[in-house]
């Protein structure tokens, strides 16, 4: 099991008022799944991957990551277990403007500390594998949306990650630039990669194992895909 | 990981190039300034480091009271150094009696000099560590010797030996060259030295000085000293103090004290005031030191306001790099090593703007540093400065820009907070209530400066030259060249006196007269003037007469000013005398009150007319000849007819004159150099200020584009618009009014105290100052405001 979470509650307290963005919700995910969440605009998607992430703090519940209870960690301890285990891709793409498609997908490699010979030949075998290495001195403006999905999902696993996170990472492509990426991350999981991935499509989430369904931060179903 | 960071600092420079240009001129800027004022300290602090000694050398000097008032300064009477060297000696290496900077005439064959320098015994040579570059160390042994300076002997002797020759000074002595010493360098308080003499040849050469031997009230001479190794200067100082005091029975009613002045605070800390030090040119250093941070801070927080307020463009960067598993310390890290980068580049451009000006900046500050390129002490202190400076400017922004949380910022949602403009604008205030008082301060010292400048002096200085007349060969000759030069045309009038119109050499005590009270230490300054000095300068008698050759009793009158009739309490002065206190057989012959003139301002022009006795000189000790210029002819002729006339009467002499005016600006000179700085700088921290402002407006108006097209869409004018994106700068400016205006006046309040003679601060200043400020932020921000406000609305709205 890599990822378990009980009664996890999130809050997100403005000015006056208090919404609850999860509400006691519990779900598993074995190593080597590939899980969908869906449900409606605001009910608690993102805010789930970006605990699952590690990049947010939990408000209550518990959340075993890898066997290891981490709904306490420090905001240190998160980010070093973050930079190891897990890779992002988000519907807006997230590159840095200012670096190049190579660098973009080298920082990963630079923070996790990998010493220069060898991210060099990391990022030129993952950039070979998403077939952008024609676009490697490019810089993110320069490419069209579904290089820029694919440079984001070379950068989410560069480092071989167990887990990847991707929040509606087709949302902003078109259906076939969409079809490439969905390719892309079954092939990674394929090779052993745990998918967690937020979708509105039910078309995307037919690549998936498993379907979790969320309303009003509360898991309402799960089914098996078939 | 460096590579990176630089890599990313260097595209986001050329990706915005105004906010690039605007950071790196800014910092550049104020790091110029700082360097130069860094070098202009240097050299203020590295002043007589050419003596080696420097730790262990001090000068002699004596406090004194009179009437209650404690006076202090180097003169010191000749005994004092028998009684030195007898009781005190063993606390020496040396002890070096000295003359004051004296100015001689040095001839060899046609070569006629005239040049500065000291008598001093042969002590100094060894104490001070001047280097001899040819001849004998102990040259000064035998009393018809004398050493001159490099530049001086080449005048003299080109290219030959000048060792064992012999050269005529004043005309008058023979006097043999033993050694040729090393040009003593500029910052150095006997830079003007170009020869030195025996100083038993200048006590055996003049009869007042062979008289004073005995003579404790006698205070004519300078003494430097060098204490023994293992002594301090503290308690060398308090050993001698008595000295003085315990000898000199007649003196002891003015309760002198001798002391050491160290030599490392002659330059800086030369002021006394009631027997204390209380710094002097130190204050110039504390001035230029503090404006110097003032401005590397604006150009600071320039670069705090600018990152910060692009923060929203960073805020992505930082969510994407915290999510790909940066942690916070990272980041800090690479924010400075950010603004380290662009603090080096800035860097590079301050010293080529440094190289660039430093000749105007030598004209200005009267100055000869350069960029000591050679010390590796320099390039520790550029690189300190850089580090520095990248801190000052770089922590701010690192932490802020650091602290984002991925998750917020990520969303795209993220826009800074409320608040998150609140320290931008207490750093705008910051930098405009500096730049403010900056303008202030500088006003109100350029209004000082010209106030006194301004100031009725008493005589008239206009078309006046004085010719100095040392040498021997003038002697006796006044009413000669008096009647030559009249009759040449090139002077309508003319006179004679022993010190020049701007200063005054000689102050005595030992006087009587009808009502002085019991117990009055009185003090004069004393001038001794030609029948013709009064009418020559154009002194305005309140009461009396002027000098007449009419009466030959004459030789024993004198003019007083008002503050000396003021001084000693005297009703109706006119024929009343002036008595010697001693009454014995040396006893002077009193003099005849015959005069009253307007107060004439020859010493400092801040400070109140000294009580001043005009006396005839008898003796014909005239130094210089004071000639008031035909105002029929040009200056250029007057001068021609007046050389031609000197030269006829002394061919061998060099022909050297001095505008009066000219000298009496001098007084000014220090402080307008002070002021002129400090106005360069308030000129260049405004515009940085400015250079700020400016790139925050673009910004905001950037921010803004949707907001202004929307308003624009539903009927808002250019003017509206322009209003509403200027109000808050202004309002900023204003507060910062509010802020620089009391605490400079407050400062400059008590600046001004320093000076008697002084303006007052005039509500002008403060509404100039503040207007000036106003306007030009006016002027800054409405360039952006107006062009984001004309620009086309349907365009800025689509680009959302
Ligand atoms: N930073 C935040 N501050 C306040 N409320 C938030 C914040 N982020 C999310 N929310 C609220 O939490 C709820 C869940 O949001 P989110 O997880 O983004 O939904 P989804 O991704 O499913 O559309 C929503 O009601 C949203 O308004
Ligand atoms: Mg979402």
């Amino acid at each position: 099991m890599i990822i378990q979470v009980k009664n996890l509650e999130k809050y997100y307290r403005t000015d006056e008022v208090q919404t609850i963005a999860l509400n006691k919700l519990s779900f598993e995910v074995k190593e080597g799944e590939f899980v969908a969440i869906m449900g409606p605009s605001g009910c608690g998607k993102s805010t789930l991957l970006n605990i699952v992430g590690l990049l947010d703090e939990v408000d209550a519940g518990s959340f075993v990551f890898k066997g290891q209870e981490v709904a306490h960690y420090s905001e240190r301890q998160r980010a070093r277990l973050r930079k190891h285990n897990i890779g992002f891709v988000f519907q807006s793409f997230n590159l840095i403007d200012e670096l190049t498609v190579y660098e973009n997908v080298e920082l990963p490699l630079i923070y996790t500390g990998v010493k220069p010979s060898q991210r060099r030949l990391q990022v030129e075998a993952v950039l070979e594998k998403m077939q952008i290495t024609h676009r490697r001195n490019h810089f993110p403006q320069q490419l069209s949306g579904g290089q820029q999905q694919r440079v984001a999902v070379a950068r989410a696993v560069v480092h071989n990650p167990k887990l990847i996170l991707a929040d509606e990472p087709t949302g902003n492509l078109d259906s076939s630039n969409g079809n490439e990426v969905m390719q892309l991350l079954t092939e990674l999981n394929k090779a052993g990669t745990t998918i967690i991935m937020v979708t509105h499509s039910e078309h995307d989430a037919q690549y998936s194992h498993r379907v979790i369904r969320m309303l009003d931060g509360h898991k309402v179903t799960e089914n098996i895909m078939a | 990981m460096i590579r990176n960071y630089f890599i990313i600092a260097w595209r986001n420079l050329s990706r915005n190039k105004v906010y690039s240009l605007i950071n790196i001129l800014g910092l550049a800027i104020g790091m110029a300034v700082t360097m130069l004022i860094g070098l202009w300290i240097y050299d203020e602090i590295t002043y007589n480091d050419y003596f080696t000694k420097s730790e262990r050398i001090a000068q002699v000097y004596q406090t004194q009271t009179f009437n209650g008032k404690k006076g202090t300064g180097p003169a010191i009477p000749r005994p004092l150094e028998a009684a030195m060297r007898e009781d005190y000696g063993n606390n020496f290496n040396h002890i070096v009696m000295s003359s004051w900077q004296q100015t001689y005439y040095l001839q060899n064959g046609d070569k006629n000099l005239r040049r500065d320098g000291h008598a001093w015994q042969n002590g100094a040579i060894d104490m001070f560590g001047f280097e001899i570059i040819k001849g004998d160390r102990n040259g000064l042994e035998d009393p018809n010797s004398i050493m001159l300076s490099e530049n001086t002997a080449e005048e003299l002797f080109g290219d030959a030996d000048p060792i064992g020759k012999v050269i005529k000074v004043n005309s008058e002595h023979d006097m043999m060259v033993t050694a040729i010493f090393r040009n003593i360098p500029e910052n150095n308080t006997f830079d003007e030295v170009e020869f030195m003499v025996p100083w038993q040849h200048y006590a055996d050469t003049n009869e007042w000085i062979a008289n004073a031997l005995q003579h404790w009230g006698n205070n004519s001479f300078q003494m430097f000293v060098e204490i023994k190794e293992g002594k301090t200067m503290e308690e060398v100082s308090q050993l001698i103090g008595p000295v003085k005091y315990e000898k000199a029975e007649g003196e002891k009613e003015y309760d002198p004290v001798m002391f050491l002045h160290p030599m490392k605070d002659w330059y800086l800390r030369g002021d006394f005031e009631n027997g204390e030090n209380i710094g002097g040119r130190i204050e110039n250093l504390w001035l230029f030191g503090t404006i110097g941070l003032f401005v590397l801070l604006l150009a600071c927080i320039n670069f705090m306001n600018l990152s910060t307020a692009r923060s929203e463009k960073r805020a992505k960067e930082v969510g994407i790099r915290k999510t790909l598993g940066s942690e916070r310390p990272q980041l800090v890290r690479q924010f400075l090593a950010e603004s380290l980068f662009i603090v080096m580049l800035s860097y590079l451009l301050a010293m080529i703007m440094v190289q660039l000006s430093i000749p105007s900046f030598n004209e200005l500050s009267g100055k000869t540093v350069e960029i000591p390129w050679g010390e590796p002490v320099f390039w520790i202190c550029c690189l300190s400065f850089i580090l520095i400076t990248a801190f000052l400017a770089g922590s701010y922004p690192a932490l802020y820009l650091s602290s984002f949380n991925p998750v917020t910022v990520l969303k795209g949602t993220f826009k800074a907070g409320r608040y998150a403009s609140l320290p931008r604008k207490v750093l705008v205030v910051t930098q405009f209530s500096i730049s403010v008082a900056l303008i202030i301060g500088t006003l109100v010292v350029m209004k000082q400066i010209d106030h006194s400048k301004n100031r009725p002096v008493g005589y008239n200085k206009e078309g006046l030259i004085q010719i100095p007349v040392f040498s021997k060969d003038f002697e006796g000759k006044y009413d000669l060249m008096h009647e030559a030069f009249l009759r040449s045309g090139g002077a309508v009038a003319m006179s004679g006196s022993m010190s020049p119109v701007t200063s005054v050499w000689s102050n005595r005590s030992g006087w009587t007269w009808e009502g002085k009270q019991e117990g009055f230490q009185e003090d004069f300054a004393w001038v001794e003037v030609t029948h013709e000095y009064p009418s020559s300068m154009g002194l305005i008698f309140t009461d009396g007469r002027d000098f007449s050759r009419e009466f030959a009793s004459d030789s024993n009158a004198v003019i007083l000013n008002e503050t000396a009739v003021r001084y000693m309490g005297i009703k109706d002065p006119v024929g009343k005398l002036i008595r010697d206190e001693d009454t014995g057989e040396e006893a002077q012959e009193p003099m005849k009150i015959i005069g009253v003139v307007k107060d004439m301002v020859m010493q400092s022009a801040y400070k109140p007319v000294k009580q001043t006795l005009f006396v005839f000189s008898k003796e014909g000790n005239i130094n210089y000849y004071n000639l008031r210029l035909n105002p029929e002819k040009s200056v250029k002729e007057n001068l021609e007819l007046i050389e031609q006339t000197f030269k006829t009467h002394f061919p061998a002499l060099p022909f050297q004159f001095e505008f009066v005016d000219e000298n009496y600006a001098l007084k000014f000179r220090a402080e307008e150099r002070i002021a002129s700085l400090a106005a360069v700088f308030t000129v260049l921290a405004i515009f940085i200020s400015c250079l700020g402002l400016f790139g925050l407006a673009s910004f905001v108006a950037e921010q803004r584009t949707k907001e202004i097209g929307i308003r624009k869409v539903l009927g808002a004018s250019v003017s509206n618009l322009w209003l509403m994106l200027s109000r808050e700068f202004l309002l900023l400016v204003m507060l910062s009014l509010l802020i620089a205006i009391p605490i400079a006046y407050y400062i400059m309040q008590n600046w001004i105290t320093k000076f008697d003679y002084r303006t007052n601060i005039s509500w002008w200043i403060f509404i100039s100052a503040g207007l000036g400020a106003i306007f030009l932020t006016i002027f800054t921000i409405s360039f952006q405001a107006v062009r984001a406000a004309s620009g086309n609305p349907v365009k800025s709205l689509r680009d959302e």
